[in-house]
């Protein structure tokens, strides 16, 4: 095997099998990494001396950190087969000592891997031989008849197949496969989708309120007229089966303290029910459920990107991302045993949560 | 060039077709097989250059390693489902809430599973470290120039597998079902409704419908456990396909050229170096999964529609588009009975336009600075100031957005107005980033000066002479030989000149040996090593005369 | 956007939600300076001790066994006896001589100073003065906890009197730990009410334009059950016909528990999630490899 080397002072004669079956193996090992293009530049033992003290101390301290590493396995062995309990238990009411288990664990694991690792690279660092080895990168860019041929055979092969000649073979050809590559793609897209707004409970612009829906705690009880005090707020459900799970549901009522007054949007004047008003709770801006609510300035946030509607103008946005005020659900009440219960009196009159294409 | 053994230790003629050793055995079974002794040998000889700044792409590399171990793990006991459970596990706190078996089966890993949250930790922690790990090394390939032709498809393969980590840890972090992934989920459906004409079918054919719906954690799963790992391990072997086809670069010195590599051969050295890292790189993970607790998902709860948390935050490498979003101003278009809306522009457009510069930057600089050369030796960061900048002024803006990501913690923990914060992001996100750049492009002039002086003038020795006349003066140590005046007559090649006295290196470093006290050899033996360090530093000096 | 001027009366803290219409606009004309707090430096640097000792635990985990066994035994919150007439004579004296100049002699309040406290019932005094809110330390200032001025028997009279005189929500009695087997339920309920301001595992976190929901950390049952009652500051009332006595108790017993919880991965990291998280990676878990690169790389 020859190299082209750019280093002709280092170029080395290959050898024979019989020269190098009675070569040393170092010999042979700097011949083969020469007949690769490697020159060793610099090998030095670091300790040319067999046996000296330095020697057997470098030996004998990358050994120990070795049995440290087994005996952190061991030991990550014993604790994991229950040297420590791992069972949890509320505070009181049984042993604490879980919180052990999983340190004691880690620190052994990282013991043992940390040790084995150090004792590797201090092995190559301290008792490998000292080595600098140079390689020829061989860059070059490869030879213009090498790329002729090559050029040569690929219009051959084109020629052969007459792809200059034979249009329609080639747009056929091209019809087909393209089709075909098309059709992973067509399958997985064309069983995944979905025509959005399509089938029950699938509509962007409506929810599970409707008029006369039971307005209900996320426990299933009703709410009614006098649960809230001034100032106070509560997440409610449409009343109906999945109203609680549904993703669009989630309604805020707040009970506005005395003296607090929204200025309510145009055509929603009659929404307001008392001193009790309710917002969709699921933020326009990306979705997260706006529930921050501040009583006494009457400011809602949204902790995901802190948006921030005033109630006081109709959940008006006021700071942050978010453009839409949230949408308003007309309240109503209807009375049951002598009791005032709220229902909604419709759904939110546009869509919830966060904008979209088709929203106007 | 020095052989160890001086005389070979030749027992006997060594024979291929008649192996005496098991190994030899061994050897010629697959040898007459396989047919791989050229080639192995062409990869143990492999040089690789030895520099720390060259295995960080390393603890990428082996974090991957240790998420699909720990990730195989897991896959024995999660259960990628949508469908209702009431819990009845261990966690009293939760004992009898309604949750999905995704949650309740993540529930199952960290508190009955025997090591099972350990492992949940350490998964976590290395795809943290995964992340951080390819983050600082395309800083490193950046700064160093080490995408230029012809590298700069590694570059973009890179890039590619950046993009996939992201969407690779956003799938993972998901699939507990708890109140912080979910609400990332929600985010997530709006940021794809938010695509303008095809927004809502992206969404519903994700999600199988209307938000949350019960598709989407399967879905999740098996992107996350299938899809794109087999795509990023694709990925990782050409980006290392590449590297050995390629070679390494190297840093700019003596005796290093465009036309060679150096450092050491892979076999034994590299390859011990590097497999022993791999096991600190698997140690740093383990204690911190050990240590530190990670995602504790029963604290955050199962998801609810309803419910959520202050302080919602992604993931580290999420972090930046949180922040673009939260800093984003209320910008919805709105035209003929359509919306664009603001999450758009921050989710979507920008990363887009982050990720397109990023990849288009070796393309653009090599058409800028017309330079169609390849380059094998790497450029020190100051030697290229406007480079320099740019990735200053780049890593700012990551880092204003990062830092909005949380502003609402920072807001708390100094007691600074939430509004305050979110002002501060983006005037900080326009102004910060061309400061950037100017500082440090002139870091970069202000270093590479200094070098210059160093070359010019030599080093400062602290040493102060009083001349005849009564100026004072320091004496400086030039670094190699002079002309008539005095001035150094070495060039400037980007490569580090030495500052200081004691960094002018001393070719025969003492040897010393010993932790305490050094270690003291038998007289014989010091007598021989006497006598071997005479003989080298005799060689050295001949070879010295040979080449001048 | 609009930025924030609107907040100006929300900072006194003590502005009860039920109460006369009409005090509260006066109470509102009156507060119109807004001092910076002054008192959180300390804040400050006891949040940067508990990262401190965040990282301690972290790396002694197997060595420290921390004491502090107290934090987890239920609190029985405060011996709850019946309180006299005596009681509520005390509580007038003590009030005479501590709240008087800024809430009047029959509880009317004073203009420019404070609020009316008729109507805000013993449950909303209790929860100011226990926690050391009221008495103020000044106009205007940002209303934080703050060591109390009285002691618990001292507090209890003076929420009785200002609950005698003015009728409102009572300071509950008795446990208020309600049944264990609720605590999912309360969990539930904290996660659906409460978590939204004060965070998952009861840090707290900022409102708009410099406002804050606190951190639980330091909340006993009672401050717990009378602030959820009494609706402090800016946080909502939650009566109880909207969260019921025991839906309270479950509540609470949930938060308590949280905080007393220990940590089953190894330390908390403060218990803030993904920002700590990225924290502890970029400087602990990336600095220990850098270090580790250095070494591997350095020329031996």
């Amino acid at each position: 095997m020859t190299t082209h080397s750019p280093h002709p002072a280092h170029a080395v004669e290959p050898a024979s099998a019989e020269e190098l079956a009675l070569m040393s193996d170092e010999e042979a090992m700097i011949l083969g990494a020469e007949a690769d293009g490697v020159h060793i530049v610099h090998r030095r033992d670091r300790f040319p001396i067999r046996g000296t003290r330095a020697e057997k101390r470098a030996e004998r301290t990358i050994a120990l950190i070795f049995l440290i590493g087994f005996l952190a396995a061991v030991g990550f062995i014993v604790v994991f087969c229950g040297a420590l309990p791992f069972e949890w238990h509320l505070p009181g009411q049984g042993s604490q000592d879980f919180r052990y288990f999983t340190p004691a664990l880690g620190f052994l694991l990282g013991l043992s891997l940390a040790c084995v690792g150090v004792g590797i690279v201090l092995w190559a660092k301290w008792l490998l031989p000292e080595e600098e080895a140079v390689q020829d990168r061989h860059d070059e860019p490869e030879s213009e008849a090498e790329v002729l041929m090559t050029a040569a055979s690929l219009v051959t092969g084109f020629n052969d197949m007459g792809v200059a000649r034979r249009s329609m073979l080639k747009s056929t050809v091209g019809l087909a496969v393209g089709a075909l590559a098309a059709l992973p793609l067509v399958a997985l897209v064309g069983a995944m989708i979905k025509k959005p707004n399509k089938g029950q409970g699938q509509s962007l612009f409506h929810t599970l309120w409707t008029a006369g829906t039971p307005v209900v705690y996320s426990d299933g009880r009703r709410v009614s007229t006098d649960d809230l005090l001034p100032g106070g707020i509560e997440t409610v459900f449409p009343g109906v089966p999945g109203g609680i799970k549904a993703g669009d549901s989630p309604t805020l009522l707040i009970r506005l303290r005395p003296g607090q007054v929204v200025k309510a949007r145009k055509g929603q004047d009659t929404y307001q029910w008392g001193d009790y008003i309710a917002f969709s709770k699921i933020c326009t801006h990306a979705g997260c459920p706006a529930s921050l609510y501040e009583q006494q300035t009457g400011r809602l946030l949204c902790p995901c990107h802190q948006s921030q509607f005033d109630v006081l103008l109709d959940a008006k946005p006021i700071f942050g991302p978010a453009t839409r005020s949230l949408p308003k659900l007309p309240l109503g009440v209807e009375v049951q045993d002598g009791k005032q219960y709220f229902v909604a009196k419709g759904d939110f009159p546009e869509a919830i949560g966060p904008a979209f294409w088709e929203r106007p | 060039m020095t052989t160890l053994n001086e005389a070979p230790t030749v027992k006997g003629a060594r024979r291929f077709d008649k192996p005496r050793t098991p190994q030899g055995k061994a050897g010629k079974f697959f040898e007459e097989r396989l047919g791989l002794a050229g080639g192995l040998r062409k990869q143990l000889n492999k040089v690789f250059p030895d520099h720390w700044s060259f295995m960080m792409g390393e603890i990428a590399l082996y974090s991957f390693i240790i998420l699909i171990l720990t990730g195989t793990f897991l896959t024995f006991f999660f259960d990628a489902s949508m469908a209702e459970v009431r819990y009845d596990g261990s966690y009293v706190p939760l004992q009898g809430v309604e949750m999905s078996r995704a949650y309740a089966s993540t529930l199952h890993i960290s508190f009955d599973v025997r090591g099972g949250l350990i492992l949940r930790q350490i998964h976590h922690w290395a795809a943290l470290l995964f992340m951080a790990a390819m983050t600082i090394h395309m800083f490193r390939v950046f700064f160093t120039g080490a995408f230029r032709k012809p590298r700069e498809l590694n570059w973009l393969i890179g890039l590619g597998l950046i993009t996939l980590g992201l969407v690779e840890g956003f799938a993972g972090y998901s699939l507990p079902d708890d109140l912080l992934s979910g609400t990332g989920l929600r985010i997530a459906e709006a940021i794809m409704q938010s695509i303008p004409v095809i927004g809502t079918w992206v969404a519903f054919l994700a999600f199988g419908g209307k938000f949350p719906g019960t598709e989407i954690i399967g879905r999740l799963y098996i992107v996350h456990v299938l899809l794109v790992p087999g795509i990023l391990a694709g990925l990782i072997g050409a980006h290392m396909a590449l590297l050995i086809k390629q070679k390494h670069t190297e840093f700019p010195g003596p005796g290093k050229s465009e036309h060679t590599v150096s450092g050491e051969r892979m076999y034994p050295t590299y390859a011990a170096k590097a497999g022993g890292f791999f096991f600190i790189v698997f140690a740093v993970c383990a204690a911190l999964g050990g240590l530190a607790q990670i995602n504790p998902i029963w604290l955050y709860g199962p998801y609810n529609t309803a419910q959520v948390s202050a302080g919602s935050q992604p993931d580290f490498y999420i972090g930046f588009l949180d922040g673009s979003t939260r800093l984003f101003p209320s910008w919805e278009i709105r035209l003929w009975h359509h919306t664009i809306p603001a999450l758009f522009w921050p989710t979507i457009v920008l990363p887009g336009i982050l990720f397109t510069l990023a990849g288009a930057y070796p393309f653009l600089e090599a058409k800028l600075t017309k330079d169609r050369a390849k380059h094998h030796l790497l450029q020190r960061p100051r030697d290229v100031p406007v480079r320099t900048g740019l990735g200053a002024m780049a890593i700012t803006f990551y880092g204003v957005l990062l830092l909005s990501g949380g502003n609402d913690l920072i807001a708390k923990a100094f007691d600074i107005s939430l509004n305050a914060m979110t002002w501060a992001g983006r005037i900080g996100m326009l102004l910060a980033p061309p400061l950037a750049y100017v500082i440090a492009y002139k870091a970069c002039i202000g270093l590479q000066r200094h070098d210059r002086e160093v070359l010019e003038h030599g080093i400062e020795t602290g040493i102060i002479k009083r001349l005849p006349n009564g100026e004072f003066i320091e004496i400086h140590q030039p670094l190699g030989a002079v002309d008539d005046h005095g001035h150094g007559l070495l060039e400037y090649a980007g490569t580090p000149v030495p500052k200081k006295m004691n960094k002018l290196g001393n070719p025969q470093t003492a040897r010393v040996k010993g932790f305490f006290r050094p270690v003291r050899e038998k007289a014989e033996i010091e007598a021989e090593l006497a006598a071997l360090e005479q003989a080298e530093a005799e060689r050295a000096a001949s070879q010295r005369e040979l080449t001048d | 956007m609009t930025d924030d001027t609107v907040d100006a009366d929300s900072d006194l803290g003590f502005d009860p939600a039920v109460s006369d219409r009409d005090v509260p606009t006066a109470a509102r004309a009156a507060r119109a300076s807004k001092a910076p707090s002054s008192s959180r430096g300390g804040g400050l640097r006891s949040k940067v001790s508990r990262k401190v000792s965040s990282v301690l635990v972290l790396i002694g985990a197997l060595a420290a066994v921390g004491g502090g066994y107290s934090l987890l035994a239920p609190s029985s919150s405060a011996d709850q006896t019946a309180l006299s007439a005596a009681d509520v004579e005390t509580g007038r004296q003590l009030y005479e001589s501590s709240c008087i100049t800024c809430h009047g002699s029959n509880l009317q309040g004073v203009q420019g100073r404070g609020p009316s406290l008729i109507g805000v019932g013993s449950a909303a005094t209790y929860f100011q003065v226990s926690t050391g809110r009221m008495p103020a330390a000044g106009q205007g200032a940002t209303n934080n906890r703050k060591p109390a001025k009285f002691n618990e028997q001292q507090t209890q009279q003076i929420a009785a009197y200002v609950g005698s005189v003015g009728g409102g929500p009572q300071v509950p009695t008795g446990d208020l730990r309600g049944n264990p087997q609720n605590i999912s339920d309360g969990g539930e309920l904290f996660r659906l009410n409460c978590a939204s301001c004060h965070n998952f595992a009861g840090k707290g976190a900022p409102l708009s334009a410099g406002k804050v929901a606190p951190s639980l950390n330091n909340a006993t049952d009672l401050q717990l059950y009378t602030a959820m009652l009494s609706g402090p500051e800016n946080m909502p009332v939650f009566s109880d016909n909207q969260i019921t006595p025991d839906q309270k108790k479950a509540i609470i017993d949930y938060i308590q528990n949280l905080k007393a919880s220990k940590d089953p991965g190894g330390a908390g990291l403060d218990r803030i999630g993904p920002v700590s998280e990225g924290l502890l990676i970029w400087t602990a878990g990336l600095g220990v490899l850098m270090v580790a690169i250095l070494w591997i790389g350095r020329k031996s």
